[in-house]
């Protein structure tokens, strides 16, 4: 264990170095002189020589990126140099916490929409049930992130009597349905031999969605289109949860989709191993061969998949906070694109890439410890 | 607990269980393990060709319906009655083409290569197609703004705010987006497949300063490391090309080097070795060929996912800008008003979205023929 940690710190090394490279000569890379960029047509000898002062520009460059290099690892990334000025270190402090939120939202919604699913997809493999949301899975893996968004905020936003009603009428129907097929089924039972029970289950469900259906139509949540609060506000989580719903939403659905995918086939294969035929053979319930004997060893690449999920949805995010207007790290990287403020570009681009490496290697760590398999062989 | 039986057998009932995806798709459940081709009611063949003629005619006076007769209803039933009739002749054509063309027909597949297909022949005719203009706003003063979507007429997808034409929009949109990304493809194929080929002949020391580097390019998440990249240039056909190639070099670099190290340890290469085959000549003509055919059938799924990107950034405002359309900065210039005109996000999108789906459909295909870990060789 101890040296599967050794060697990934090793290797961590040279990545986070040839990153912590790159986003410095990013800014070698602007054609032209960046402090000219910076002053602008109008600005005097005077100014264009004070930053090309502040930007060191004028030392030579291998000087230059450890003077930046050590600043950066102190934690030192300078100031914003376009109007308002502000530390670079407090604008991300205060923005990483909207991305981060954003993606463990997402992640969480993503997987509580995918398990379920997915075991009920793998149960009723080749089937109806499991080919039209393996399609609807494609669809949504196909839908560019800010499709999906605006499409959400226009039936969602905009026309939120059309979902209301189509949840309803879906709601009634699904209640129908699970009514008439329980009565039907049960006609196939012995009268002695659990009827009522089943009658009493089947009847429970369509009860609990229908009364599911009808919370809804009363109490439908108002969405707002854009903005945040946050989550320290005075207005509290409430409000917080109702304005990350649906930038969360739009992320989760691909990601949904995604893990709905790997987690169906992970658990095909697995319901074809010994040990769930003698589950079924000493009459275990579906559901209970599915959930505790199914999952858990079906789950490793899933766990693996969403960790290293939740590390792109950080950088991920952008599209969804430039359309939903969120303070998060995305807003703030493209805004600074737009006003050149190279110094901003590269502290935020450092920032996530340095967490993404770092959580990619965490997950790999941990998956080594999850499963005994790779934890014995060679990495 | 009995219930679960019951549903098993229920299961039965379902006719013809013909997925797509062959290996994963082994039904686990039930234990006999029968493949559920066999069913519970054997329906005649007769059937299926009336209910996929029945789909198909209903489907098609639904479109119809939809599109071009009720001019008077409400915006929301026309796109709902369109979108169901779509669906039912797609049912319709399924059902129909497994009648004429067998059980293992993939109509979705088909469709997809046939719209990709339209895609490419609109892009590349983009100049002789009677369109209206969609580039020159001095041009369409006279042309009502905001038209509402109207097949047959002379703005078939409506006219935006400047009364430039959408449907022209989105054919010249398809070029852009089709040169940018095939061009990137070209270029990260081109530089990645070669180094990954290398790394993978050569191993030892040269892999892992391969993989440091590919490693390093992936540890930016794809659309931060675009934006950093055009932070720094003029947003133009040529620099966005390059910028997504740059994204597409460490997959290449990945996937070829992994196909390379399958083919290197095959006999023919050992062959080639043994009568005295240089390296140069080892990597050129015997692993090359081998190795480009999966690295290309991966191509089509890159190709989606780079169009994707090229959309999201001119969406941001940072790839190529008006005057000239793509389909990212029309949707970002009708997101401002798109609760009045959905059109104006809607049209482009829809056609974003279906080539993008089209390209992940084909290229599941084709990497499923031709990727050599997963054929039983």
């Amino acid at each position: 264990m101890l040296r599967i940690i050794g060697q990934k710190l090793i290797h961590l090394v040279p990545v986070l170095f040839l990153v912590s490279l790159a986003t410095f000569f990013m800014l070698e890379l602007i054609p032209g002189d960046p402090a000219a960029v910076i002053v602008g047509p109008n600005g005097t000898p005077e100014q264009y020589a004070q930053v090309r002062d502040e930007l060191g520009l004028d030392d030579p460059l291998v000087e230059r990126y450890l003077t930046w290099l050590g600043d950066t690892v102190r934690g030192d990334l300078g100031e914003s140099s376009v109007p308002p000025v502000q530390d670079v270190r407090e604008m991300i402090q205060s923005r990483l916490p909207v991305t981060l939120e954003l993606a463990a939202l997402a992640t969480v919604m993503s997987l509580a929409l995918a398990v379920p699913v997915a075991l009920y997809a793998a149960y009723r493999a080749g089937h109806r049930f499991d080919r039209s949301v393996n399609g609807v899975a494609f669809g949504f893996i196909s839908a560019p992130s800010f499709l999906a968004a605006l499409l959400l905020v226009f039936f969602l936003v905009f026309h939120p009597d059309v979902v209301r009603w189509t949840v309803a009428a879906g709601g009634l129907a699904l209640t129908a349905w699970l009514a008439l097929r329980t009565v039907r089924l049960a006609q196939e039972y012995p009268k002695d031999q659990g009827r009522s029970r089943y009658l009493a289950m089947g009847l429970g469900g369509a009860l609990a969605v229908l009364l599911v259906t009808l919370y809804l139509w009363g109490h439908w949540p108002e969405l707002p289109r854009q903005g945040f609060v946050r989550l320290t506000s005075d207005e509290g989580i409430g409000a917080n949860l109702r304005h990350a719903f649906l930038p969360a939403l739009t992320l989760a659905l691909t990601e949904a989709a995604v893990f709905m995918r790997l987690l169906r086939s992970d658990l095909i294969s697995t319901l074809q191993d010994d040990f769930i035929l003698s589950a079924k053979a000493k009459g275990m319930p579906v559901w209970r061969i599915l959930v505790s004997d199914a999952l858990r060893p079906s789950s490793f690449s899933l766990v693996t998949v969403a960790g290293v999920a939740l590390g792109r949805l950080i950088g991920g995010t952008v599209i969804v906070e430039t359309i939903f207007n969120l303070p998060g790290m995305g807003t703030m990287i493209v805004d600074a694109v737009g006003s050149h403020d190279f110094r901003v570009v590269q502290a935020g681009v450092l920032v996530i890439a340095v967490f993404y490496v770092t959580l990619n290697a965490v997950i790999d760590v941990s998956y080594a410890y999850l499963d005994p398999r790779i934890r014995r062989g060679r990495v | 607990m009995a219930g679960s039986e019951l549903l098993l057998d229920d299961a039965g009932s379902d006719v013809g269980v013909g997925t797509d995806d062959g290996t994963d798709d082994a039904a686990p459940w039930p234990l006999d393990g029968t493949r559920l081709r066999l069913t519970a009611r054997p329906r005649r063949r007769g059937h299926r060709l009336v209910v996929g003629l029945a789909a198909l005619a209903v489907g098609v006076v639904l479109v119809i319906a939809g599109t071009v007769v009720l001019q008077e209803v409400t915006a929301v039933l026309r796109v709902a009655l369109a979108l169901a009739g779509s669906g039912l002749v797609y049912l319709g054509a399924d059902r129909l083409g497994r009648f004429f063309l067998g059980e293992e027909l993939e109509t979705a597949l088909w469709f997809s290569v046939a719209w990709l297909g339209l895609v490419t022949l609109a892009a590349v005719g983009a100049d002789l197609l009677p369109l209206a203009e969609s580039r020159d706003v001095s041009k369409t003063l006279a042309t009502p703004t905001l038209l509402r979507p109207d097949l047959f007429s002379e703005h078939p997808l409506g006219t935006d705010r400047q009364g430039l034409d959408i449907l022209g929009g989105v054919v010249h949109g398809a070029r852009v987006s089709l040169v940018v990304s095939l061009g990137a493809v070209a270029m990260g194929m081109a530089i990645g497949g070669l180094v990954g080929i290398t790394a993978g002949y050569y191993r030892g020391r040269t892999e892992g300063a391969v993989n440091v580097v590919a490693d390093s390019m992936l540890a930016f998440p794809p659309l931060i490391l675009l934006l950093g990249m055009v932070a720094v240039v003029e947003p133009s056909v040529r620099n966005v090309t390059i910028a997504l190639g740059v994204l597409g070099i460490p997959t290449y670099i990945r996937l070829s080097r992994a196909n390379t190290m399958v083919f290197a340890q095959r006999e023919f290469v050992l062959a080639a070795r043994a009568l005295g085959a240089r390296d140069r000549r080892l990597i050129l003509r015997e692993l090359l060929p081998n190795v480009a055919l999966p690295v290309v059938s991966y191509s089509f799924i890159v190709l989606g996912a780079l169009i994707v990107a090229e959309a999201s950034l001119s969406f941001l405002g940072l790839s190529i800008r008006r005057p000239n359309p793509t389909w990212g900065n029309m949707i970002a210039a009708g997101q401002t008003t798109f609760e009045q005109h959905p059109h104006l996000v809607f049209a482009p999108g829809t056609v974003l979205f279906l080539t993008v789906f089209a390209l992940n459909r084909v290229g599941d295909k084709a990497r499923k023929l031709w990727d050599p870990r997963r054929s039983r060789l």
